[in-house]
């Protein structure tokens, strides 16, 4: 069954339509790949399905209950956990007190989301850093905690926009791991990812958007040969040239 | 172990401070150092409050005079046409105060930043206006409380301090505890969570409107308490006295120059700030009447350029 379905959602600002009636389906468990070139529309159609963005026509149904229009804090409730392309770090709070933020939607006990914290600071590694501020971590650190608080909630679905951007190869190795271990806790993953080479290995599925529209859907294998994704990511010129060889 | 040795010394920091405050009254008998401890109370609960609402959940209020205010005049006001008891009024100010709250937080939570404390000094002002042209009110003239027996339940005393003494700080120690509690509760973690970033909250679960909308109330809440006190500690009660734009800028100033976000932040700020205010005004005073406010400024840019946590932060850099 699937747990998540996009249906035909459009999104306009003003006369740009930023997502013009896409739809996706996810199933439990799996890992799909959301690529597209800038300014495609992929952070603006993951804003619309976690409640940031109202969008104007279009259906949003998280295992099998309409979330259309939910405000981005019951979304959360519901299962739903997201992540930010630009960090969104509480700078004056301790790493661990970030993380705890994420908790007390599950549980009111401070001693109870405390210890839940602890988990998830080892999980993804960032248990050394507990009592760092948050304004006083790497990059690498930010995006690494900001998928750590996410999952404070107890998703069953997580959203990461752009988790690996930014990051060198050893980093971007690490945060894979981290992703491959919540694909073995069950959890259904969305990635948002400007770079191919790092979603292409992971996925079970990619997701191409192009101008706002669902261009391409298929297996990593068979996405990297698919004439209108090289058109949207290489242009006419390029694909042109491809052919006449 | 480290930090059970802490808690330890934290423990008995604390007991001798309290121990202090509770016999202060035995060792300083005279009138004027109780007055100044009392005023010591008043501004850091005042300050406390605001910290909930300004400090944790980083909501600008330069309105929090209204809250004084509606303490003030509630209880008065019950006291002097229905006799109703200053303790009574006490809670009926409160709870005004708390409705207040929630109707001035509706439209103006929606304002961000500079402009929410835009608003809140806006309300402040009509609120003030409107109080001086209300005639039944007592108007610009003012109310004088009644004089009562002296005793517990009429909340008045006039051959001492003492009992206001104790009754100030049983209000600041009860304020002071709350905020203990609801910074390691959930709504601690809340407000601070919506200081720090509005879209990070909301996408962790946080109902942003509800949670300022209950900072808000518990702020105005003990705002009020320190309202009721003031009347009954003064026995006059007048626009210019209660809700002045100045009071509501003072209330802030004193939580941020002891240190915003932190339990005894406030208490700091107060515990400098009002004997710095009470003394100039003695030793300053009649034609100097305005060089305390000048010290405060001095203070304010030098906290400001040298130390934006307060004094709070020089103390948690010295642990």
């Amino acid at each position: 069954m699937a747990i998540l379905q996009v249906k035909n959602l459009t999104k306009r600002f003003g006369g740009l339509v930023a997502c013009d009636n896409v739809s996706i389906d996810l199933e439990e468990g799996e890992i799909v790949g959301l690529i597209g070139p800038n300014g495609a529309g992929k952070t603006t159609l993951f804003n619309c399905v976690a409640g940031f963005y109202p969008f104007d026509s279009g259906q949003v149904i998280f295992e099998g209950q309409d979330i259309t229009l939910l405000p981005a804090d019951r979304i959360c409730h519901l299962g739903i956990a997201r992540t930010f392309q630009v960090v969104k770090t509480f700078k004056d709070m301790t790493v661990l007190e970030n993380l705890m933020v994420g908790g007390f939607v599950r549980s009111l006990s401070t001693r109870k989301v405390y210890r839940e914290a602890l988990e998830i600071l080892d999980f993804t590694g960032l248990a050394e850093k507990k009592n760092m501020r948050g304004s006083a971590l790497t990059m690498a650190d930010k995006k690494r905690l900001e998928m750590a608080r996410s999952l404070m909630t107890q998703p069953r679905l997580l959203m990461l926009d752009e988790a690996m951007a930014g990051l060198n190869q050893k980093e971007t190795q690490e945060a894979l791991e981290v992703i491959r271990r919540l694909h073995e806790k069950k959890i259904t993953l969305l990635l948002v990812e400007h770079v191919m080479e790092v979603i292409m290995p992971i996925s079970h599925r990619v997701v191409v958007l192009d101008y706002g529209k669902k261009i391409a859907e298929d297996v990593p294998e068979k996405i990297i040969d698919n004439e209108e994704v090289i058109k949207a990511y290489l242009g006419e010129k390029y694909h042109a040239a491809r052919r006449k060889n | 172990m480290d930090s059970q040795k802490g808690n330890w010394g934290k423990i008995l920091f604390l007991v001798v401070i309290a121990a202090f405050l509770l016999i202060f009254p035995a060792l300083f008998t005279l009138p004027f150092p109780q007055h100044i401890m009392i005023m010591i109370f008043l501004y850091a609960t005042l300050a406390q409050s605001w910290n909930i609402i300004g400090g944790y959940a980083g909501q600008i209020s330069l309105g929090h005079a209204v809250y004084f205010g509606a303490g003030a005049y509630t209880s008065t006001l019950l006291l002097m046409k229905w006799g109703v008891s200053p303790w009574l009024g006490m809670l009926a100010g409160a709870g005004l105060a708390v409705g207040l709250s929630q109707i001035i937080g509706y439209p103006c939570f929606r304002l961000a930043g500079h402009y929410f404390a835009i608003a809140t000094i806006a309300i402040g002002e009509i609120t003030q206006i409107g109080m001086v042209n209300w005639k039944g009110g007592g108007g610009a003239v003012g109310l004088y409380l009644p004089i009562l027996e002296e005793s517990f339940a009429n909340f008045e005393f006039h051959t001492t301090k003492v009992p206001y003494y104790y009754i100030a700080l049983g209000i600041t120690a009860i304020t002071f505890f709350v905020t203990y509690l609801i910074e390691r509760s959930w709504l601690g973690f809340y407000f601070r969570a919506i200081k720090g970033d509005l879209d990070a909250a909301r996408s962790l679960g946080i109902n942003i409107p509800k949670y300022k909308s209950i900072a808000l109330a518990i702020s105005a809440f003990f705002t009020a308490v320190c309202g009721t006190f003031y009347a009954q500690y003064v026995l006059f009660i007048d626009p210019e006295s209660v809700l002045p734009l100045m009071l509501s800028i003072l209330i802030c100033l004193v939580a941020i120059l002891g240190g915003v976000a932190t339990v005894w932040g406030p208490f700091l700020g107060a515990l400098v700030l009002v004997p710095l205010s009470e003394f100039t005004r003695t030793y300053l005073g009649g034609g100097g009447k305005a060089i305390d406010l000048m010290i405060y400024g001095a203070l304010i840019v030098l906290i400001a350029r040298f130390q934006a946590e307060g004094f709070m932060g020089w103390i948690k850099k010295l642990r």
